[in-house]
């Protein structure tokens, strides 16, 4: 124990005696530690999941696949009716398959005591075996009008049930109850309501080799279609989850990185500050005989100390609390639901190297400043700096700031996910560039803001203006995370705020109507919804190339068209209708120029020669099909929102899960409810980095007070008072609060004023730049508190403990 | 001017010089003027001698002991430390030199505060990586009247404790000269010469070389030599060990001619 090691022991013997510098650290560390553990954690659970519904089929063959992007989740096309048959000949035939079940869904929402209930999904009867899903009571159903519900719905054999369906509400007679989610209908009917089938489960027959009949299926389907057992059936996962699931991991995967990136920020300043402060000790220790390597891994055995004990603690409590993120996941829609964190020895283990990691990364620059400590320093006061600001930072920031502005200038041209790239991008840069030109930055900004202070009679505004301007250094750094704060802040909210306004102006712009129809607690406006008191509406599907590709397409009708006042660059939208439709100039491009007749594939696996009618540029969608033909080939399709022109009716008939908003609240309703999600997760994310960069500011100002202890002593033996001597350090930290904001909205402005000539561009409307302002006074607020509280809490002992010396 | 008195120890060079300074020049730049605190100063300190360092405040003093032992480098000129010239070091070689060599007690701030007295004093030899034998440390601090006190942190110690504390450390690696910049400066009378008997003491029975600057005629009278300085310079010198009032005559004159 006596011998070598002294890095490591000294760093031992620092941190137990001096562990409340240490505590800034610490807590950046295991909140990083938590973060990280509880984020990858529930990443790593986050795989895709077979549903229950389909669990029971040990062979799935779904349709072939086309290529798609990254973060694109349109449907694959259906089988042809005529496909299905024969597949499901081809693949029953196969020995040791008992049934092929051609998985058919629709629309089918049934009314419970007047309120329709949340699950939506309706199936054929056959492919109840799939899951499997067994009668409790009564019969399957057999016959039109006839349905299997839940047995949780609580409905009797031989009841009337109310369920809602794309046509309309109807009623039918419940032959039976099962053991699982779901309405069943007869097959005959099912087959008619339904869209496509996309997937067809095998049931196997007990003790049949389920590799044998995989590869069996794979020579029947030949390229028609994909063939899965095993745990490769977790490819059958619903579209809709996937996407969700795709949203949740880009979530976590920034908030993962975030909590990292920002714990190597937090520990590095933490560190910086403790070298700052105790360059006299480094000093003493080079003078005695440590080499500059050995100061060096002093500081790292004080990282290790720290990092091993943080993340320790921190990944075990991120563990815990990993479940309860995964259940906040799924409650904000992150996650499908059924989504379940597994915690994992290995992965916890990756994240406790992880924090250490980030420790000795976040004491990188310390430790090479401390050791450029010359032994000398053990014998001077503890300087006021005056260290001039070398020209290569004065360089460097400037250039980051000039990219940045230029950042901010090609975002106001960009386009799509480029804007998002670019705007932070932007950010980036000016947040490095003006945390280096701070120093420079600060005193001009500290003797405006301080002007009217030297005014005042009292010494507080003297004392205040003139330490500020002397340690300009120390006025910047702790500045820097104020900056990252409220820059983070406004730059993450304006943005999303901005893209919501935006997305309001395009909404807004479209609408003539007097009031608008609204789904109501179902999944979409059935047929007999969206006709409410004259209403139109289109219907949302999609069509699909010749090659399998998707093109999402809306079904609508042409007296409709023609009232929008839609102008058509080619053609005429009198001939829209029967099968003529109308696309957008990019269409048009690909192929379906203007009176070109295409062979289109529907929802439900038809094929139809369409002949285009008109291009229109302003078109809601890619292309406009007349609404009946959609009808036709999409029974389950529903609308998203129908438009009554002229009065509204006054009482809206019930049962069919509709409510009417006037147009002028159309536009918030709607935003309130597509970016209720969105917004939550901003918000989330600016409250963990405030929290996180709030450690930064606590710690930064309590080690700059302390560093400031032996002038507060002075100050009071020369007679002030201990209140005056703490509102000094109190008015001195608002100080650095006025700069760190006033920064960090030089970062965040003309970031956003980029954005939104860039949003503006696109829509080719105005758009108006939003901050949400009392979140961000929140921020302000809070990073006062923070800064002022941490200051005055740490300068009390030193005012406190030379009141006792004198008082003895 | 006066180089011819300081001159004098060269002639005799068969007694051993523990350290040679030789044309030691040290400036400072300050707002675009040089400022020269020491201007040339050539002698060496004897092995087995104390020396006091006198001379006005800011006459160099300080700037001359950090050069002596290797803490600052000078500007110009040449430092011997036992026989190594410390010009043809790097910064580990230096910091080497030290560790083994040369042990210090400054005027304040000698104690690592985090560290026990105990800690304190082995720290160059942990730092050395030697081994570390606890009657060894007990010795030492036992030599410095503080036996019972080696468990105790710098926060509970006195002043006069604590410079105890850093002579015993600058000992434990049997350096080949002590350094103190007004060791006694911060003490009262009592506690003073406390130290100051500990300092002869160590010449006298181990042959320690002592170089220890100081404002106090009687702290210079423990010493066999007395150097004095002004601006940079060697301006006078006192052999043999000298009275306090001698010294403080001289001091007197000095600030005289200086006015
Ligand atoms: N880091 C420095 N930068 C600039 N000038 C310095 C520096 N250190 C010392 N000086 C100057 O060099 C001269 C000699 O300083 P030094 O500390 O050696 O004096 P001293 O004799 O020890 O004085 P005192 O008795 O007051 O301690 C002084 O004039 C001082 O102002
Ligand atoms: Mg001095």
């Amino acid at each position: 124990m006596l011998r070598g090691g002294v890095g490591l022991s000294l760093g031992l013997a620092t941190v137990r005696e001096r562990w409340t510098a240490f505590a800034g650290s610490f807590a950046a560390l295991f909140l990083g530690a938590i973060l990280v553990s509880a984020t990858s954690t529930a990443l790593l659970s986050a795989g895709p999941r077979l549903p229950d519904r389909l669990a029971g089929a040990q062979v799935l063959v779904t349709v072939p696949a086309v290529e798609r992007p990254e973060g694109n989740f349109s449907p694959d096309r259906p089988w042809s009716p005529e496909q299905v048959v024969a597949l499901q000949d081809r693949l029953a035939a196969i020995p040791g398959v008992e049934r092929a079940v051609p998985d058919r869904s629709l629309y089918a929402q049934p009314v419970v005591d007047g309120v329709p209930v949340e699950d939506h999904r309706g199936h054929a009867w056959s492919s109840a075996a799939l899951a499997p899903y067994r009668l409790v009571s009564g019969t399957e159903p057999r016959q039109a009008g006839q349905v299997a519900l839940d047995r949780s719905l609580g409905r009797k054999p031989g009841t009337r049930v109310t369920v809602l369906t794309a046509r309309g509400p109807a009623e039918y007679t419940v032959s039976g109850t099962v053991d699982g989610p779901g309405v069943y209908l007869s097959d005959g009917e099912a087959a008619r309501l339904a869209g496509g089938v996309r997937l067809i489960g095998l049931l196997l027959a007990p003790g049949t080799d389920v590799a044998a009949v995989d590869s069996a299926a794979r020579t029947a389907i030949g390229h028609d279609g994909r063939v899965f057992s095993g745990r490769a059936r977790v490819a059958a996962e619903p579209l809709e989850d996937a996407r969700i699931r795709w949203v949740g991991m880009q979530a976590l995967t920034a908030m993962s990185i975030l909590a990292a990136s920002s714990a190597v920020f937090v520990t590095a300043s933490a560190f910086a500050f403790g070298v700052a402060w105790r360059r006299q000790e480094f000093g003493l220790l080079r003078a005695v005989g440590a080499t500059p390597r050995q100061v060096r891994a002093s500081v790292y055995g004080e990282a290790l100390a720290v990092g091993v004990v943080a993340s320790a603690a921190g990944t075990a409590l991120g563990a815990v609390l990993a479940p309860v993120l995964g259940d906040l996941l799924v409650a904000l829609g992150f996650q499908p639901s059924g989504f379940t964190v597994r915690v994992r020895a290995w992965s916890l283990a990756g994240c406790f190297l992880v924090g250490i990691a980030v420790a000795l990364l976040g004491a990188w620059s310390a430790s090479r400043r401390a050791g450029r400590v010359s032994p000398l320093e053990a014998l001077r006061e503890a300087a006021a700096d005056e260290r001039p600001i070398p020209l290569s930072r004065k360089i460097a920031g400037g250039l980051l700031c000039v990219l940045g502005l230029a950042g901010a200038a090609v975002t106001a041209t960009a386009g799509g996910n480029e804007l998002v790239s670019f705007g932070l991008f932007t950010a980036a840069a000016l947040i490095c560039g003006l945390a280096l030109l701070a120093p420079l930055i600060a005193p001009p900004v500290v003797r405006l803001a301080t002007w009217p202070l030297g005014r005042l009679r009292g010494a507080t505004g003297m004392i205040v203006r003139e330490s500020a301007l002397a340690s300009v250094r120390r006025t910047a750094s702790t500045a820097a995370p104020v900056l990252i704060t409220v820059g983070f802040a406004v730059l993450v909210t304006g943005m999303t705020a901005t893209t919501a306004a935006s997305f309001d102006a395009a909404r807004a712009s479209v609408i003539r109507a007097e009031s608008v129809v609204l789904p109501d607690g179902v999944a979409g406006l059935s047929d007999a919804a969206a006709g409410v008191g004259g209403a139109w509406s289109t219907l949302p599907t999609a069509l699909y190339r010749v090659n399998g590709e998707a093109v999402p397409a809306l079904g609508a009708e042409r007296d409709h068209l023609l009232a929008a006042g839609l102008k058509p660059s080619q053609g005429s939208l009198e001939d829209f209708g029967g099968n003529n439709i109308v696309v957008k100039p990019w269409v048009a491009q690909q192929g379906w120029g203007l009176g070109q007749v295409v062979p289109v594939g529907f929802e439900d696996g038809c094929t139809v020669s369409l002949k285009v009618a008109a291009v229109v540029d302003d078109l809601p969608n890619s292309v406009l099909v007349p609404r009946d033909l959609v009808r036709a080939h999409d029974p389950s399709a529903l609308a998203e929102e129908a438009f009554i022109l002229g009065k509204a009716p006054d009482a809206v008939p019930g049962g069919l899960g509709t409510r009417i908003v006037a147009a002028e609240d159309y536009a918030r309703v709607m935003s309130d409810e597509d970016d209720r999600l969105t917004w939550i997760f901003t918000v989330l994310l600016v409250a963990v980095s405030a929290g996180y960069t709030g450690v930064a500011i606590a710690t930064t100002l309590m080690t700059a007070a302390a560093g400031r202890a032996r002038d507060l002593v002075v100050l009071r033996l020369s007679g002030a008072t201990a209140g005056q001597a703490l509102r000094t350090v109190a008015v001195e930290s608002v100080l650095v609060v006025v700069l760190g904001t006033l920064l960090g909205l030089a970062v965040a402005i003309p970031t956003l004023l980029g954005m939104r000539a860039g949003l503006a561009e696109q829509l080719s409307a105005p758009v108006p730049l939003v901050l949400p302002v009392p979140l961000i006074l929140v921020v302000i607020g809070f990073c006062l508190l923070l800064a002022a509280g941490a200051a005055v809490f740490t300068a009390r002992r030193a005012v406190r403990s030379q009141t006792d010396r004198s008082g003895d | 001017m006066c180089s011819g008195e300081s001159g004098t120890w060269l002639e005799g060079m068969e007694s051993k010089q523990s350290v040679e300074l030789w044309s030691v020049r040290r400036t400072y730049r300050a707002a675009a003027r040089e400022m020269r605190a020491l201007d040339g100063v050539t002698t060496g300190f004897e092995a087995g001698t104390f020396t006091a360092v006198m001379g006005p405040s800011g006459s160099g003093k300080s700037t001359l002991l950090h050069c002596a032992a290797g803490l600052d480098r000078p500007t110009e000129g040449k430092v011997v430390i036992d026989g190594t010239d410390l010009g043809t070091l790097d910064e580990t070689g230096l910091t080497l030199l030290r560790r083994e060599r040369v042990g210090f007690v400054f005027q304040a701030f000698n104690l690592v505060s985090a560290l026990t007295a105990e800690q304190n004093v082995f720290l160059p030899l942990r730092l050395a990586g030697k081994p570390v034998a606890p009657e060894e440390i007990r010795t030492a601090l036992a030599e410095v009247g503080l036996a019972d006190r080696g468990g105790h942190r710098p926060s509970r110690l006195s002043g006069g404790e604590q410079q105890r504390v850093a002579i015993a450390r600058a000992l434990i690696t049997r350096p080949a000269v002590l350094f103190a910049d007004e060791p006694t400066g911060a003490l009262d009378t009592k506690t003073s010469r406390h130290v100051l008997r500990l300092l002869r003491d160590l010449v006298d029975r181990r042959r320690q070389t002592v170089i220890m600057v100081t404002h106090d005629p009687v702290a210079a009278s423990y010493a066999d030599r007395v150097l004095f300085l002004a601006d940079g310079r060697i301006v006078d010198e006192l052999v043999g060990r000298a009275g306090a009032e001698e010294v403080s005559a001289r001091m007197t004159s000095l600030e005289a001619r200086a006015c």
